[in-house]
Formats: structure tokens, C-alpha cells, sequence
């Protein structure tokens, strides 16, 4: 047995590491496991009823939740610092508090809990402490000094204290809770602290529940998540809302799955197949849609956060991103057990460096905005890589909030900071390289050598420009070296000037204007971005490999492997206080000991270590996280599925965070029968998709008989009675949009695309580092630019104002959830853009080829956008909201505006404040090759004013929300 | 989330309602039911404490502004000029290792005003405002790179993502213009390093991001239709979608989301005839245009700026930033700073001025400041004499104005050399705090439940600076 007495917080480290300590540890564990699977409630020993035992209870009371608090919440401020006591009050000593502070009332009176300012100020009322909202004193805590106090406020010795504390730290289980068994915090009291079992929900192995069918009506069908949700409807009593309507089901389940709207045959052909199997067959038909993998694809690139550029200042280009895009489409579409993808994500270059598409995979681990200039120090560089791998990869596949780790043992979950530097030491020998990996078959290529051609000319021009600077300056030099009789020696005159001492050089820049030098620095920038672009059609991979710490930079086109690996692996240490400066103890790899079992099991020992050698460590890593008995990952991935099947809310509400501080699931059983039934149905999420889709649930209507008893009774609809409506997100409005107008171009895969965004974004200035980065220009084609909005370049830095608008995330933090806000820009974006405008335009033209009596373009319409035949009354509105449109566009015939060829640039140039122009091609406009939109001024009045018809039907609100 | 039950009938009364779905905001707008008859997102709401001012104008001057060349002169370096020294660290950047000389400032310096604060004579105007004016010289930034520093000063937040400090004071105290949005934003035509993060309203409600006036172009995105669309035809577009969404809403009688959707196009609609009435300066007389220097070159876009925050804010704006761009002098210093000194010296000094004639100073803070500060040497790259300076985190100014500062005073102190400040030295979550506190809000009370924990400005709380309040 461990023996705390001589256990200090200072003798820890060394104690935990005998064998003694690790047996009683491996008994708590054993107990832990048992007790959470049998869900025991091992009963308080009965208490003796005589004084002496009842304080001892009140000095253990003291020892074991009194004193921690007190050190946790008031120490620091009150007696800590001797030299600085705030409010002259100190908490060290019971006599401290009898005394008081300033106001020279007693803090307390022993026995009177009324009394006293300690339990006024705790309750914020008249004076508030501790003052921070984050460190407050729950009730729970408020009624642990209240009973202390009521008590007679005891202060036991320390050799009593410690007593105590031996006691109660050899019971794993008592009625305050358990103890998580885990590598140790930085303190005992940490180490030895106690949760509730309800909290550690998520830690607890995943159970296999059983439905319960018997909650279901007798003629309902068998589904086991209907059982599920039943059960708790008829515990609410609460009945579910009927089946939806056919049409309504079809548009749902069409945008659930590919993220677009059925199209009017599509419509057609469901309402009319009476087959028993016309809803299963749907489903089979849309997972076997292309559509789907780019649906869920984003879903899943909103939580690793893809971006083409590298954020920050430069937000340089990532070339090589895409292919990690279209790895993750396919993947959705091939059904990739999610095992496996998770193993090919994190340790894809481990698995098997010779095949492609796992080098590919890997580019998982780039995926974070990143860059290292000579303006910021390596090693800050480097801590915050790795922060951030180990943050993202918290969140993505265990739900784990690890960031709250980096700087103290976790406040609430049993996640000591040393757990958090372990993960961080299995991913310490990653390094970032751009991997040779030759293009597959199945990746789009099409088109690279025009592209390539366009880049490499923009680069010769570029360079030739900045060339003629040169010339200038040296011209200039050599001028200044005859004048002063230098002569020019080998090498010419730039290797004489830096053979020349400091002061007898031309001054800097000599010869040159400040036009010069910002045109200079413009150009630059613009030949390292060109280099950058040029290696998109090159084949390697935004990938990484395994070895030790390699120098970085990023105004370096590109990252190849190195040639070879000199030195070793970076030694990760806890950082005290998460400060890079203050290095604490080493650590060696490992995983959340608190859910390390599984690993235990494979290595009989140690608390989930990984192996220390260069490779391997990071695939035992990812083993951890795809095992079947990582008590998180099956969790966290069915509950992202659900969460987007019904209206943005998963069982558990904070799909990143499983923790104490994230939402309870709401159907805790019905979580882990679906987590259980994803991993013996191999992983595979069209397999769970179909379970979700078939059940009644997920078949409901959105409206209820008694709608007003339903919101009293489950205000948050978390039971799910009625099914819950949700908007479009911002892709689904811009891609509908165009599957509307007939301009939807279907490609698939490749490099980003550039549609048409608000001109003004695409041509305004963006800063990188004293020189301007270049103009969003469109792509070309309407065929390119009018691809699906994943496909669309994601640039970091620069916004496209009608996705961003309709809350698509930023590409910093990982995103498990969208907003679904309401502001005015929206309407802006979605009524006054010129691009929602031309894609009205489009669909008007089209549906006047279809259909020529005015009131079947009308029909038309609703049809295309809205999926149903208008209502005699809205086909009567619109016919004459058109008629007094075409009579405003036949007196008002719209002036051609021709794109513009070039955009001057104005800069303040930074080395000498003074402003400069530079104009910036566009060679997109200027070259020929761009085929325009349909524009106002190329049809006839009758198509614009349909095209106003059309435009009012994209901005309607049943265009915009799914039912 | 999005429920069909969840939305309280509150929040579609009011044009700027939505989902919000958090328990923190709902429990904000209930707290405020009681008091206010205004409600929504930017309903005005109740201070944590008296406030120092109401409203907040932030002149960010961004590339790290040189402390040593603007309010905190060094004759020490003038000694020590040329002198050469060598730096290798592992926290210093590749730009601030290697041999280094000292710099000493090409300027001269004044002591301005009664209270004979410090600074460079090219600051000829502002000098005249200078016992208004509190200076700073203690802060410390942590970051040396332009985009995290950008991050940290306007967010809290090194990394990006957060809220800006303009969402936090509006998504606390809400604004007096249902209108307008009540976080404004005036950037250059060129946004700064770090775009538009350093004004987004991270986990906060979207109705709390800082809205940019664009300062050519449309001054808010698509304000306004493609030409050719009158204002007839726009109405009647809006007609026929409030029929439709009509008709579509008898269909959907409990769902709430529907008439906020609704009323956004309505707020659109009126805002369209009121932005660009706020942005004509026209109506300004020609005294007013020439004291802020509109129309002259140096001047003309700064001084724009200064006099739309004081519109802005007249008009029940709550947070204006302001954005003044290029002060990255590595090089050429003497020309550049000049420059940029000669840009806002009169547009800062006539804000000031105004905002005390119309006696609106007493209850605006005016903060100015940037990112970092300069450092005393630099590596003299390429060997010209051209000099200018490198990031410095250590030492950095700032300039307070306005309600509850303590006017005339000078606070802190930088080292003999201005390499880092020795005087009542504080992190920039302090000044965060600080700045909250005059507006009236709790740093420690103005959280948002956010990825596991209460999130606020100052990331993990921090000091008030009472040093700096009068």
C-alpha cells in the first residue's frame, strides 16, 4: 500500500515511479474499471456516533475538501505572497481567519456559517471572491465551507492532516466520488482528487446497451434507435410527431446527403414509386452519388480545418493541399472503414511511405495554419506546431479539450498536464516536408499544363521586371565605384561592393527610388508566390515524416525531404505554466493515461506508453485512437454523424468536448449502442448513415399536433418529437444556387477553383509583409468557376463574402459545429451581389428555352428552386411582380461593363513612408481567355425581369431552410 | 443548433434576432428584460461599474510604431550610436540575432504642454492637446511578429479566432443605435497583417463582429443593388419575398427563425438610405474638414477617418477602430516615421479638440497605440547608413485620451536605451482589463462559455492599471 504520510508533493515524482506505487496504482485501476462497469456503490462505512468520531470527521472534512479549496481559490491572494496580502486578510491559519482583514470583522465565527465575511464574500454577496467568473465557488463548494464552519471550523496539524489523507486516498471509491486512476498531476491533491461518475461518462468503456424494444408501440417498427428515443418520449410523455411528407423527406434527406437539392425529375420519380423500398432505395442511391463523399467530406474538413494558404502574414500558398481534399472525398465515397482513415490521417507516411495516397492522407497533420519568418524565433515556432497538432487532434478524434492541459493539470477532467505533453512527445518527431508522390489515376490532372504555362509566364515577366531594378542599381554602383576610383574586380560590381568595408560602400539602395525599392519588394513577393503556385501541378504531397527537428522557413517555395537526418528527436518537457521558457520535466510519449487501458493490455505495464523510437511511435498512437476499446473515438464519430442528420445538434451538443464541461448526451445509451454497432459493422459510416435514415425518427415531421404542450414540456427539442429544421449552410446556398441556374459544373477534384466573388474583395489589397498579395482572379471558364463550393480555392486571408456571410467558419480553430445566425449582411450578399444576381440571370434564360407561356416559367421556377408547383395565388403574385419588372427593364436597358484589365496598386513603401503605385495585371481579363457569365445586358428585357422572379425565389426563406 | 421550440419570442421582435442557442446569451438578454425596452443583440445593457466613458475610439497604428523616435526620447543612444554588440539567443527571431549597432533617434524632441509631456517635434499639433493625454510607457506586448501581435493587442488572443476587444465592450454593454452595428471598423484600403480576424467576433454572436467601412468601394459590402436596379424595383422584390415568406410562414407557424429572416431584409432596406448619409462628409463645415486635414495629401485619409469615428460615435456607434498602416520602419527611418508622424498628427489632434468642443471627450475613451515597440539597435542590413529598427515586444507606448484617463500624465518607464520597459510593467491583458474597466465592464465578469470554459478578453484575467486612471 502507498504510504501518502511520506508522500509530498515533493517526493511524488520519484515514489510514483517504485513498483510498490505502481501496484497500488494498478489496484485503483482495476477497482475503477470494475466499479464504473458494474456501476457499484461501494456504501460509506457507518459512522460511531460518538464525539471523538464526529471530529475526526470534521477535521477530515477539513483535510480533504476544505483546506484544497481554500489553497486552490484564496491562498494566492491571502497569505502566500507575506510581502503582498490583500486585504490584509490571511487565510493560511484558522487564526488568521478569527482575526480577519482590514475591515476588522472575523472572516468567521466557528459554528456560525451566517457569520463572517469569508461566506458572504464566496457568495458574492456585498463583496465578490474569488473576483473571476472562472474560478467562482460552485454551491457544491460554497456548502463545503459552510459545513466546516457550522462544524466549529477545525484545522487539524499536518501529522493529522496527513492521516487523513492516507485513509482516503486508499479507497478508490467512496460517496464523494471516484479516483481516475492517471500518469499524476503536478499535485497530490490533483492526483488523488475525486469525480463523480457521471462526469467520467466518457471514459467509461463503451457499453453495449440493449434496445428497449418494449418502449415501442406494439405496431411501430422494430428500429433500435426509435426504442431508444421512444423510451425517453414516453417518460416525457410526450407522443412523436407524424411521419413527413414525401417531398418534404426527399428534399431532407437529398440535402443531407449530397448537400443538394432533388432535382424536379428526381421529384417526380420518388412521389410515383409506390415500391415498399422507394425510401431504402433512395438512400442507396444517394450514397452511391459522387455528391455524397463532397458533402460529408466538408463536414469533416470544417473539423481539421482545410485551407489552400498557410494563414498568418504571408499566407503563402499550400500548393499541394487539394490533394488531401480529394483524399478525404473519396474516402467518404469509398466507404474507408473510419479506423482506418484515422490511422492513414495521423500516421499514413508510417504505415507505408511508398504509397501514395497514405503520404497523401498524412497531409492531415499540415492542415493548421503555419509559418516561420526571420520576424519569429524557431523554437516558438516549433512549441506552437506542436501545441496545435496536439490540440487538433484532441478535438478531432477523442472530443478532448486538451488546450486547458497545456498550462496546469486539466480543472475538471482527469487530464493531467503531463498527459498533455506525453501526446505531445508521440508527435514530437514530425517534421513538415512536401513528399514526392506521384499523382494516382483517380486525381484530377486535367488542365495542369495550360495553368503551368500561365504561372510560369507571369513568373518570366516578374522576374524580368525585377531584373531591369537590378540593372538600375548596379548601373548606379558602378557609376559611384568609378567616381571614386574603385576598380571593378571580379565578379563585377556586386561582388566588389561586398568585398568593399562597411563604410566605403555605395550607400543602400543606391541609385534607386522609393518607387523602386517598393516595386522591388512587390516583385519579390511575387516570384516567390508564382514558385509556389507552379509546384501545384508538380507532384508532391503536403505531407510529413518522422525524424529529428529540421530548420524551417517559409519563404522557401517549398519543403522537400531532407537529404539526410542529423540529430535527434526533440525531448519534450512540461512546460511550467505552458511557458516555452520554463521547461519542467521530461516526459516520454504517451496517451491519456486515463483512458490508457487498452495500450495497458498490449504492453502489461506503464500508463499507455509509446514506443520512444523515431518512428512508430506516432501509428501506436493512432492504433490507440481507431481501437475499439479507445472508450472516445467511436463516440465521438457517430455522434458527428447524428449531429448533421438532425439539425445540427448532436446526442451530445459539443461534439469536440466529451469532457466534464461539455453537454451530458442526451441519449447516453443510445450513444454508445450506435458507438458499438459503428465498430462491429466495421466502421463504416454509409452502413450508419443507413441505420440513422431508416429509423422513424429521422422520417418525422417538423410540425406536431400539439406544438404548444411539446415546447413546454422539451423547450430544446432534445427529445426529438418533431424533427428539427436547420438553413442551408453557406456551400449548400451557393451550390443550389447554380444547380438552379443549370451552371452547376460536376468536376470533381484538383486544385481550387476561383469563382466570381464581390469584385471588390477580389481586387482589394492584402498586405504580406510590406508588399501586397495578388488579385483574386477568376478562373477562365463558367465550367471551372461554377464547380461546387468545396472545390473552391480556400484562401485564408482573403474572404469570399457570400460563404462567409452565411457562417462558414474561419480555417484557424476547429470547427464542430456552425453557427446559423441571422444578420443583415446576409441579405445584402444574397439580393444586391452581382453573383447572386447572374445566377438569377442564368436561371431565367433557362427556363425560357424550357418553357414559353409565362405562367409555365413560373411554374418552372418553383419547380427548380423550391422542388413544388406554386399555389394559384403565388403564381398569380409572381406573374404580376413580372409583368412590372418587364416594364421597368424595357425602359432600362443596362450598360455593358467590361472586367477590368489591370488594378493599381497604392502603397505607403515601408523603408522610407513614402507612397507608390504599382499596377497589377490581370491577366485572367486581359488575356482572352475569360468567357463571361451571362450578363443583363446580353438578353432581352423578358429574361431579366424573370430573373427578378428568380432572384426573390433564392432569397425566400423556404429556399433557404430545410424542413 | 437549430430547434423548432427553442427560440424565445423575443428574439425575432427586434431585425437583428437569431439562433443564439447559448445558455450565456440567453441568460443576458433575461438579466436585461427587466430594465430595458429595447431589446435583441445590441439592445443597450447595464455596466458592471460606473462608467468612465461610454464609448471607445481605438487608433491602431499598425507595423509597431517606435517608442524611441514618437513619446519616449533616449539620449543615451545618441552615446552609444554605431556602437556594435552581438545577440544570440534561442528566443530572439533570425531578424534580431546576429551583430547589432544602437540607433540613436534622428528626431528632436519637445516637452509639450503644462504638464511638459515628452515628444518628437513633428508632432506639431498634437502637442497643443498634449495635457489631454496620458502616456504609457510600461506596456509589454509577447509576440515580435506583425500578425500575432496584431492578434494579441486587438483580440487578447495571440493565435486568432477571438473575439476582438470591440466585440467584447459591444456584446457587453450593447449600443444606442439599433441601426447601426455598434462595433465599427475603419481599416485602410489594404487590411492589416492578420485581415479580418483582428475585428471578427470569434465565438461571440455574429452580430457583435466589427463591421469595416470600406474606405473605397462600397463602404459595406453589396450596400447596394447592381446598378440599374432602382429603388422601386428593390421594393417591389421585397414585396413579393414578404408575400412568399408570408404564405411560407402559415405553413411553419412555429418556426421562429422565419420572421427574424424576414425582418433582416427590412433592416437591410433602411439601411441602405442611412450608411451613406452617416458617411457624407459634406455636411461637415469647412473649418471642421480643414482642422482634421481633409483635403490635403498627408493628411486627407487619416483625417477622414478621425472625423467618421467622431460621426460614428455621435451617432450611438459604441466601439470605432481606427487604422493607421506602415509604421514597420526597419529602414529609413527618419523619412518614413516622418511620414507617418505627419499623417495623424493633425487628424488625432483635431478629434481630440472636437470631441472636447462638443463635449463628448469626457465621455469617449480615445486610445492609440500598436502592436509592439522598436528596438534601440538594429543589424544594419546591407550596410547603409540608412538606418531604422527592428520589433521590439519589450517596450511599445500608448496614448490614452478621453473619460477616466488621467490627463497630463506620463506613466512607466522604459530603460536608459528604450529595450524594455522597468516601470510599472504590465502585460497586455492588464491594459485590456484597464480599458474594460473605464468602460464601465468587469473583465472578469464580461465571459462567454465557450470550448470547455468561460472565455474573456484578458484569456486568463488579469490587473487593473489604476495608475493610468484620473
Amino acid at each position: 500500500m502507498i504510504d501518502p504520510v511520506r508522500n509530498s508533493a515533493n517526493e511524488m515524482y520519484d515514489v510514483r515511479r517504485t513498483s510498490g506505487s505502481r501496484v497500488m496504482r494498478h489496484l485503483l485501476v482495476v477497482l475503477f474499471w470494475l466499479a464504473a462497469a458494474w456501476g457499484g456503490n461501494v456504501q460509506a462505512e457507518e459512522k460511531a456516533e460518538t464525539e471523538a468520531a464526529q471530529k475526526q470527521q470534521a477535521e477530515r472534512h477539513f483535510t480533504l475538501n476544505v483546506l484544497p479549496l481554500l489553497k486552490s481559490k484564496c491562498f494566492a491572494c491571502h497569505g502566500e505572497k507575506a510581502d503582498d496580502v490583500k486585504g490584509e486578510l490571511n487565510m493560511l491559519s484558522r487564526a488568521g481567519l478569527l482575526e480577519g482583514g482590514e475591515s476588522g470583522e472575523a472572516a468567521l465565527v466557528p459554528g456560525k456559517p451566517d457569520e463572517g465575511l469569508l461566506m458572504a464574500a464566496v457568495r458574492w454577496d456585498g463583496i465578490e471572491m474569488p473576483p473571476k467568473e472562472n474560478d467562482r465557488l460552485t454551491e457544491t463548494q460554497i456548502k463545503v465551507l459552510q459545513k466546516w464552519i457550522a462544524d466549529g471550523a477545525p484545522w487539524p496539524d499536518a501529522a493529522a492532516q496527513r492521516r487523513h489523507l492516507a485513509d482516503e486516498w486508499s479507497r478508490s471509491e467512496t460517496n464523494d466520488g471516484v479516483i481516475v486512476p492517471t500518469s499524476g498531476g503536478l499535485a497530490d491533491e490533483w492526483t488523488y482528487r475525486r469525480y463523480q461518475v457521471d462526469d467520467l461518462w466518457a471514459y467509461r468503456p463503451i457499453t453495449r446497451p440493449d434496445a428497449p424494444w418494449s418502449a415501442l408501440p406494439d405496431d411501430a417498427a422494430r428500429h433500435p434507435i426509435d426504442a431508444f428515443l421512444q423510451d425517453r418520449l414516453n417518460q416525457a410523455g410526450l407522443k412523436p410527431a407524424p411521419p413527413a411528407d414525401r417531398a418534404v423527406l426527399l428534399r431532407r434527406l437529398t440535402y443531407d446527403l449530397t448537400g443538394l437539392p432533388p432535382t424536379p425529375k428526381q421529384t417526380e420519380a420518388f412521389l410515383a414509386d409506390d415500391s415498399p423500398r422507394a425510401y431504402e432505395n433512395l438512400i442507396d442511391r444517394l450514397l452511391e452519388s459522387p455528391r455524397y463523399g463532397e458533402q460529408w467530406a466538408r463536414h469533416w474538413l470544417d473539423v481539421t480545418r482545410y485551407g489552400d494558404t498557410s494563414g498568418f502574414s504571408r499566407d503563402d500558398p499550400r500548393p499541394n493541399a487539394w490533394r488531401y481534399r480529394d483524399y478525404v472525398i473519396r474516402a467518404f465515397n469509398d466507404d474507408k472503414p473510419f479506423d482506418r482513415f484515422i490511422a492513414e490521417q495521423i500516421a499514413g507516411d508510417e504505415l507505408d511511405e511508398n504509397d501514395p495516397e497514405l503520404l497523401i492522407a498524412a497531409g492531415y497533420l499540415r492542415m493548421g495554419p503555419w509559418e516561420h519568418t526571420g520576424m519569429s524565433v524557431a523554437a516558438v515556432t516549433r512549441q506552437q506546431y506542436l501545441d496545435d497538432a496536439t490540440n487538433a487532434l484532441g478535438e478531432t478524434f477523442l472530443g478532448q479539450v486538451l488546450r486547458c492541459a497545456k498550462c496546469h493539470d486539466h480543472k475538471f477532467d482527469p487530464l493531467p498536464t503531463r498527459d498533455y505533453y506525453r501526446l505531445m512527445a508521440s508527435l514530437a518527431p514530425v517534421q513538415l516536408a512536401e513528399r514526392s508522390v506521384p499523382f494516382l489515376p483517380q486525381e484530377n490532372t486535367t488542365g495542369f499544363d495550360g495553368r503551368r504555362e500561365r504561372f510560369q509566364r507571369l513568373l518570366d515577366e516578374a522576374q524580368q521586371a525585377q531584373a531591369a531594378i537590378g540593372r538600375k542599381e548596379q548601373l548606379a554602383q558602378r557609376k559611384w565605384l568609378e567616381d571614386r576610383g574603385v576598380e571593378i574586380g571580379q565578379g563585377g560590381v556586386a561582388a566588389t561592393v561586398r568585398k568593399l568595408p562597411q563604410d566605403e560602400r555605395p550607400p543602400r539602395f543606391y541609385g534607386l527610388d522609393y518607387t523602386d525599392l517598393g516595386v522591388q519588394k512587390v516583385l519579390r513577393k511575387r516570384i516567390e508566390y508564382l514558385q509556389q503556385m507552379l509546384l501545384t501541378f508538380e507532384p508532391y504531397a503536403l505531407s510529413v515524416y518522422s525524424g529529428p527537428y529540421r530548420q524551417y522557413s517559409s519563404n522557401k517555395a517549398m519543403m522537400p525531404m531532407p537529404e539526410k537526418m542529423t540529430g535527434e528527436v526533440e525531448t519534450v518537457s512540461i512546460l511550467m505554466g505552458g511557458s516555452i521558457e520554463s521547461p519542467g520535466e521530461p516526459v516520454t510519449p504517451g496517451v491519456l493515461s486515463a483512458a490508457a487501458y487498452p495500450l495497458r493490455d498490449l504492453h502489461q505495464d506503464g500508463w499507455g506508453e509509446l514506443p520512444e523510437s523515431t518512428t512508430g511511435r506516432r501509428l501506436e498512437l493512432a492504433r490507440w485512437i481507431a481501437s475499439e476499446q479507445n472508450p472516445f473515438t467511436a463516440r465521438v464519430i457517430v455522434n458527428r454523424i447524428w449531429q448533421h442528420h438532425f439539425g445540427g445538434r448532436g446526442i451530445v451538443a459539443t461534439p469536440n468536448n466529451f469532457g466534464v464541461t461539455g453537454k451530458r448526451p442526451t441519449h447516453p445509451a443510445l450513444l454508445d449502442f450506435l458507438a458499438a454497432w459503428f465498430m462491429d459493422n466495421g466502421w463504416s459510416i454509409k452502413k450508419l448513415h443507413r441505420l440513422i435514415l431508416t429509423s422513424a425518427a429521422y422520417q418525422r415531421s417538423g410540425d406536431h399536433a400539439d406544438m404548444a404542450a411539446l415546447r413546454e414540456a422539451d423547450p430544446t427539442n432534445e427529445l426529438l418529437a418533431v424533427y428539427p429544421p436547420r438553413r442551408l449552410t453557406a456551400e449548400e446556398i451557393r451550390d443550389s444556387m447554380l444547380l438552379l441556374s443549370g451552371e452547376l459544373d460536376l468536376t470533381m477534384g484538383g486544385p481550387g477553383v476561383f469563382p466570381e466573388i464581390n469584385r471588390e474583395v477580389a481586387l482589394q489589397p492584402i498586405h504580406v509583409m510590406g508588399s501586397v498579395a495578388p488579385a483574386w482572379q477568376p478562373s477562365p471558364t463558367p465550367g471551372e468557376r461554377n464547380r461546387r463550393s468545396i472545390y473552391v480555392y480556400r484562401q485564408r486571408n482573403r474572404s469570399y463574402p457570400l460563404l462567409e456571410v452565411f457562417n462558414r467558419p474561419g480555417s484557424e480553430t476547429s470547427c464542430e459545429r456552425r453557427d446559423e445566425t441571422t444578420v443583415t449582411p446576409q441579405a445584402f450578399a444574397l439580393l444586391n451581389s452581382q453573383n447572386t444576381y447572374d445566377r438569377a440571370l442564368a436561371a431565367a434564360a433557362r427556363i425560357q428555352q424550357q418553357a414559353k407561356p409565362k405562367s409555365d416559367q413560373i411554374d418552372a421556377a418553383f419547380r427548380l428552386a423550391l422542388g413544388r408547383a406554386p399555389t394559384e395565388n403565388e403564381r398569380k403574385l409572381c406573374l404580376d411582380h413580372y409583368e412590372q419588372m418587364l416594364a421597368h427593364h424595357r425602359e432600362q436597358k443596362p450598360k455593358p461593363i467590361s472586367p477590368p484589365t489591370e488594378v493599381l496598386r497604392n502603397m505607403v513603401e515601408e523603408m522610407t513612408g513614402e507612397s507608390f503605385e504599382w499596377t497589377e495585371p490581370l491577366d485572367i481579363y486581359a488575356g482572352g481567355t475569360y468567357v463571361a457569365d451571362l450578363k443583363p445586358w446580353a438578353v432581352e428585357p423578358e429574361t431579366r425581369a424573370l430573373a427578378e422572379v428568380c432572384l426573390v425565389l433564392m432569397n425566400s426563406n423556404e429556399f433557404v431552410y430545410v424542413y | 443548433m437549430n430547434s423548432p421550440l427553442s427560440t424565445s419570442r423575443r428574439s425575432f421582435l427586434y431585425g437583428l434576432g437569431a439562433t443564439l442557442g447559448t445558455a450565456a446569451f440567453n441568460a443576458l438578454l433575461n438579466d436585461e428584460a427587466k430594465s430595458a425596452e429595447v431589446n435583441g443583440p445590441l439592445a443597450p445593457r447595464a455596466p458592471h461599474n460606473a462608467p468612465r466613458a461610454k464609448n471607445c475610439i481605438f487608433l491602431f497604428l499598425e507595423g509597431g510604431p517606435s517608442h524611441i523616435d514618437t513619446f519616449d526620447p533616449k539620449p543615451k543612444l545618441a552615446r552609444l550610436h554605431g556602437e556594435r554588440f552581438t545577440r544570440n539567443d534561442k528566443f530572439a527571431s533570425a531578424m534580431a540575432s546576429g551583430t547589432r549597432y544602437y540607433v540613436q533617434s534622428p528626431f528632436k524632441f519637445r516637452r509639450a504642454g503644462e504638464s511638459g509631456l515628452p515628444m518628437n517635434e513633428e508632432f506639431e499639433h498634437l502637442a497643443g492637446v498634449a495635457d489631454e493625454l496620458c502616456l504609457y510607457h510600461g506596456l509589454q506586448a509577447e509576440s515580435i511578429n506583425h500578425p500575432t501581435a496584431c492578434y494579441h493587442i486587438n483580440t487578447g488572443n495571440r493565435f486568432g479566432g477571438d473575439p476582438a476587444i470591440g466585440s467584447w465592450v459591444t456584446y457587453g454593454l450593447g449600443s444606442p443605435n439599433q441601426d447601426l452595428p455598434g462595433f465599427m471598423v475603419l481599416p485602410e484600403a489594404a487590411y492589416p497583417q492578420g485581415g479580418a480576424a483582428n475585428w471578427s467576433n470569434g465565438f461571440l454572436p455574429a452580430f457583435y463582429q466589427g463591421t469595416a467601412l470600406r474606405s473605397t468601394g462600397s463602404p459595406i459590402l453589396d450596400l447596394l443593388p447592381p446598378e440599374g436596379t432602382t429603388r422601386d424595383v428593390q421594393r417591389g422584390n421585397l414585396d413579393l419575398l414578404s408575400a412568399l415568406n408570408r404564405q411560407h410562414q402559415q405553413k411553419h407557424p412555429h418556426h421562429d427563425q422565419l420572421a427574424a429572416r424576414m425582418e433582416s431584409y427590412e433592416l437591410a432596406y433602411r439601411m441602405q438610405a442611412k450608411v451613406p448619409d452617416l458617411l457624407d462628409l459634406s455636411r461637415e463645415d469647412a473649418g471642421t474638414l480643414a482642422r482634421y486635414g481633409v483635403g490635403e495629401k498627408m493628411t486627407d485619409e487619416f483625417g477622414r477617418k478621425c472625423l467618421l469615428a467622431r460621426r460614428l460615435v455621435e451617432r450611438g456607434v459604441r466601439f470605432v477602430q481606427v487604422f493607421s498602416g506602415g509604421w514597420d520602419s526597419h529602414d529609413y527611418i527618419e523619412r518614413s516615421h516622418r511620414a507617418r508622424i505627419r499623417s495623424i498628427d493633425r487628424p488625432v489632434a483635431a478629434l481630440l479638440g472636437d470631441l472636447r468642443q462638443r463635449g463628448m471627450l469626457d465621455d469617449t475613451l480615445v486610445v492609440m497605440c500598436g502592436e509592439f515597440g522598436r528596438s534601440p539597435d538594429n543589424g544594419l542590413r546591407g550596410g547603409g547608413m540608412a538606418y531604422g529598427r527592428d520589433h521590439n515586444a519589450k517596450a511599445m507606448f500608448a496614448v490614452l485620451a478621453g473619460g477616466g484617463v488621467k490627463a497630463g500624465a506620463e506613466v512607466g518607464a522604459t530603460d536608459e536605451i528604450g529595450a524594455a520597459a522597468v516601470e510599472q510593467v504590465r502585460p497586455i491583458k492588464d491594459f485590456h482589463v484597464t480599458l474594460l474597466h473605464l468602460l464601465g465592464l468587469n473583465d472578469n465578469k464580461l465571459t462567454y462559455f465557450h470550448a470547455g470554459r468561460y472565455k474573456q478578453l484578458s484569456q486568463t484575467g488579469g490587473e487593473l492599471i489604476e495608475e493610468l486612471i484620473g
